[in-house]
């Protein structure tokens, strides 16, 4: 893919992506309707199956060599395809017990949940030292880059890129784990490196497009570790265990939720809201974490999740039930919340904990 | 994992060409950048400032690959150059000239291995257009931003909170209300509150046809919300069908101040700034 | 935190935003000290907070249930028109505590200064 370089270097054209994506577009729909319509013929959901894998493929491309668009936008819909198949497979299965789907599917999410956990806990194992001290000191522990870096007598853009570096490579070991066997070539691993850290000049050197092509191992993987790549950069994963965490997480919130122009209400009204999902946790669980994620469709909107695995709560329509003041009740405040939010989600067993998801959108200025 | 690859070991050659040549390279950089007329709006220090923190930015994000700094970077930089009405072409424009200025050198280096400068500048490119899309990208996110704050100054400006007389605000409602709109004239009724100091505030919704029950809720709880900051809520306007929408969603209109008219409203109003301290019921929440 | 007396009346300002525990001693201290000085009035300045969520509402409250048991009139002053406004959208008011504009309004509510709003008509 590398074309002739002008010697001086003098042109001015930035990367010619952005220009020519309508044209790249249209050429890769036509590509991906013959790998579909190969496979599936003339059934319902082709046109769906396409359109999935366009999507896919566009919310990669960031992070993709220009010339690795076309075998990735391949393998995506050849993996769309089989999954399809294997549920409807499942669907028919199961048809004779469509009463209740769930439980006979729960030992089988017990074992996933198990394999997941070893994955995890054999790719931190695969990382070098220095790299699992910086993964732990940094997602764990929560200390920042800035810190970090005084610490190490270096920058926090060298620590980030560092983190990024051991990010990318965690990723490639958990789903290298999750497949449970080696790679076929040794070639694989470059790759998928090359792939999990967006490093698009790596891939362009690995030929990692002509790879893919070659390698269903890889092709089956690049689609967990771009989609995951992806999501890295706009989550922010905040520790909640005591009263302060609980004023620093909302100041967190905040200043992420700034960056998108959010009006001052809806600032402090999402502070508010991460103020009080914080304190059940620090009452009634002791201890849990909070999720902070920036989203952009279909318009700029910051998505909170708050767990624990305290107790949970026993009753939850109690719960949810508004009191003669928010004390009153169970006292868990989340009627308000849930007022205050565009979004809202609770799940909670017994035992096990609670999770609480919120969204909010920001508003057009321009109504 | 430790095979050096041929275009990592150039890269970091190229790295080390850049950081030996850094004085020259960013005089000469920032001299291209006087002769284009660009960033005319800044003084020659802080010229020199800002070149040098682009140069190793630059260096940087060629040597690691991570272009998270830089974005902090021309994030900052951005915010402070913005106001003083520098374009986009021209950031754009001076990181291109960057771009060209470390290219001619690496030329000048490897000019007489053409096979060797081929791969030099294949290993270049890339990680250069990068650098440029990123501060390209930064800058006009920021400039939105920008945008988007001006617009929201201009729309605090066309309120319609009418300050009548001192601490004296009227809110006349016209037209259809949907929840969007009465959340901005919430918005902007206790902006106003706070800006013009008002004790009393009248919320005339003679012009408004129809009330739903989200918008009467709004209602409500624009009453509640200017009565924290301290300021008494007077509704006029209020039509019998409007008032039945209030009483079906359990609003007690005994405790709302309610007066038929606008002008019945006003002549309450300076009651209640007259006597506003003395009866202090007034001034509380229910 | 800072509690100031002017008079008979205790002027409590919060400058920065309060944990729980922290919302917990400002409130022992200024029932403490509404005991010692025997005030007959306190105003509570929070235009420093960004946030008032349930407890820090509670909190409020709490104070001036206790003061009016020890013969002050507490006043909240400097309510942000955003945390007004998400205030009341959670559903938490500050009960039937007087609220003020600003500090200045506050004292003038307290000591029946009658004629500020008659100054200019």
């Amino acid at each position: 893919m590398t074309r002739p370089q002008s010697a001086d270097g003098a042109d001015a054209t930035a990367s010619a992506g952005p220009l020519q994506e309508a044209d790249d577009l249209t050429e890769l729909q036509a590509i991906v309707r013959r790998v579909v319509g190969a496979r599936v013929g003339t059934h319902p959901a082709a046109e769906d199956l396409v359109q999935e894998t366009l999507t896919r493929v566009l919310a990669a491309a960031p992070s993709v060599d220009p010339g690795l668009l076309e075998p990735y936008a391949i393998v995506t819909a050849k993996n769309l395809v089989a999954s399809m198949w294997r549920d409807d497979a499942r669907k028919r299965r199961n048809q004779h017990r469509a009463a209740d789907l769930r439980v006979p599917e729960s030992p089988e999410a017990q074992a996933l949940l198990g394999e997941e956990r070893s994955a995890m806990a054999s790719a931190l194992g695969r990382l070098d030292e220095h790299e699992r001290a910086l993964l732990i000191e940094h997602e764990l522990r929560g200390t920042d880059t800035r810190t970090i870096a005084e610490e190490e007598g270096t920058t926090p853009g060298a620590v980030a890129a560092r983190l990024s570096r051991s990010r990318a490579r965690l990723r490639v070991e958990y789903v290298l784990g999750l497949e449970s066997g080696d790679p076929p070539t040794d070639r694989c691993r470059p790759v998928l490196l090359a792939l999990s850290a967006a490093d698009r000049r790596r891939q362009r050197e690995l030929d990692a497009a002509t790879h893919l092509f070659s390698c269903d191992f890889c092709g089956r993987l690049s689609e967990p570790l771009l989609a995951r790549g992806q999501r890295q950069d706009g989550v922010l994963r905040i520790p909640v265990a005591a009263d302060p965490d609980i004023v620093k997480a909302r100041g967190s919130a905040r200043e992420l939720a700034g960056r998108l122009g959010f009006s001052r209400t809806d600032l402090t009204v999402l502070a508010t809201a991460v103020s009080e999902l914080c304190r059940n946790i620090v009452r009634f669980a002791g201890s849990g974490e909070l999720l902070v994620e920036l989203l952009d469709e279909p318009r700029p909107g910051v998505r909170v999740t708050a767990r624990d695995r305290g107790p949970g709560i026993a009753d939850l329509e109690a719960a949810m039930r508004d009191g003669v003041s928010t004390y009153g009740g169970l006292g868990l405040g989340l009627p308000g919340v849930r007022r205050l939010m565009d979004e809202f989600a609770i799940s909670s067993e017994q035992g096990a904990g609670t999770t609480v998801t919120i969204t909010i959108w920001g508003k057009d200025p321009s109504t | 994992m430790t095979q050096t690859t041929p275009g990592q070991h150039l890269l970091s050659e190229l790295v080390a060409h850049l950081r030996e040549h850094r004085t020259r390279l960013r005089e000469e950089w920032a001299e291209r950048i006087q002769q284009a007329h660009l960033l005319a709006a800044m003084t020659p220090q802080e010229m020199a400032a800002e070149t040098t923190s682009v140069y190793d930015n630059y260096v940087e994000v060629l040597e690691t690959g991570s272009v998270e700094a830089l974005q902090h970077y021309a994030r900052d930089l951005s915010e402070r150059i913005i106001p003083r009405g520098v374009e986009t072409h021209e950031v754009v424009g001076i990181v291109l000239l960057l771009r060209d200025v470390l290219a001619r050198s690496l030329f000048e280096k490897y000019q007489r291995d053409f096979g060797l400068l081929n791969q030099v500048l294949d290993a270049y490119e890339p990680a250069a257009n990068r650098i440029a899309n990123t501060v390209a990208v930064s800058f006009v996110d920021e400039r939105e931003r920008v945008i988007r704050q001006q617009q929201d100054a201009i729309r605090e400006l066309s309120t319609p909170v009418l300050p009548v007389r001192e601490r004296l605000l009227i809110l006349p409602i016209i037209g259809v209300l949907d929840s969007d709109r009465a959340r901005q004239l919430t918005e902007q009724l206790l902006a106003g509150i706070r800006r013009h100091r008002a004790r009393v505030v009248v919320i005339d919704i003679t012009g408004a046809p129809d009330v739903d029950v989200a918008v009467a809720n709004h209602l409500v709880q624009t009453v509640d919300a200017s009565r924290l900051m301290g300021a008494s809520v007077i509704i006029t306007g209020l039509s019998p069908k409007i008032a039945q929408t209030l009483v079906t969603i359990g609003v007690d209109l005994s405790k709302m101040n309610t007066i038929g008219d606008l002008q019945g409203g006003l002549e309450e109003a300076e009651r209640l700034l007259g006597y506003a301290v003395t009866k202090k019921e007034d001034a509380t929440l229910s | 935190m800072s509690i100031l007396r002017q008079g008979s009346t205790l002027i409590a300002s919060v400058h920065t935003a309060l944990d729980d525990s922290e919302l917990e001693r400002f409130r022992t201290d200024l029932v403490a000290q509404i005991g010692e000085h025997r005030s007959r009035g306190v105003i509570i300045d929070v235009a420093a907070l960004d946030v008032i969520d349930s407890f820090a509402a509670l909190t409020l409250r709490t104070i001036a249930e206790m003061a009016r048991l020890r013969g002050a009139r507490t006043v909240i002053v400097g309510i942000q028109p955003e945390v007004a406004f998400t205030m009341v959208r959670l559903g938490m008011g500050t009960g039937s505590i007087p609220t003020a504009l600003d500090l200045e309004e506050g004292l003038a509510l307290l000591t029946g200064g009658v004629d500020d709003g008659r100054r200019r008509p």
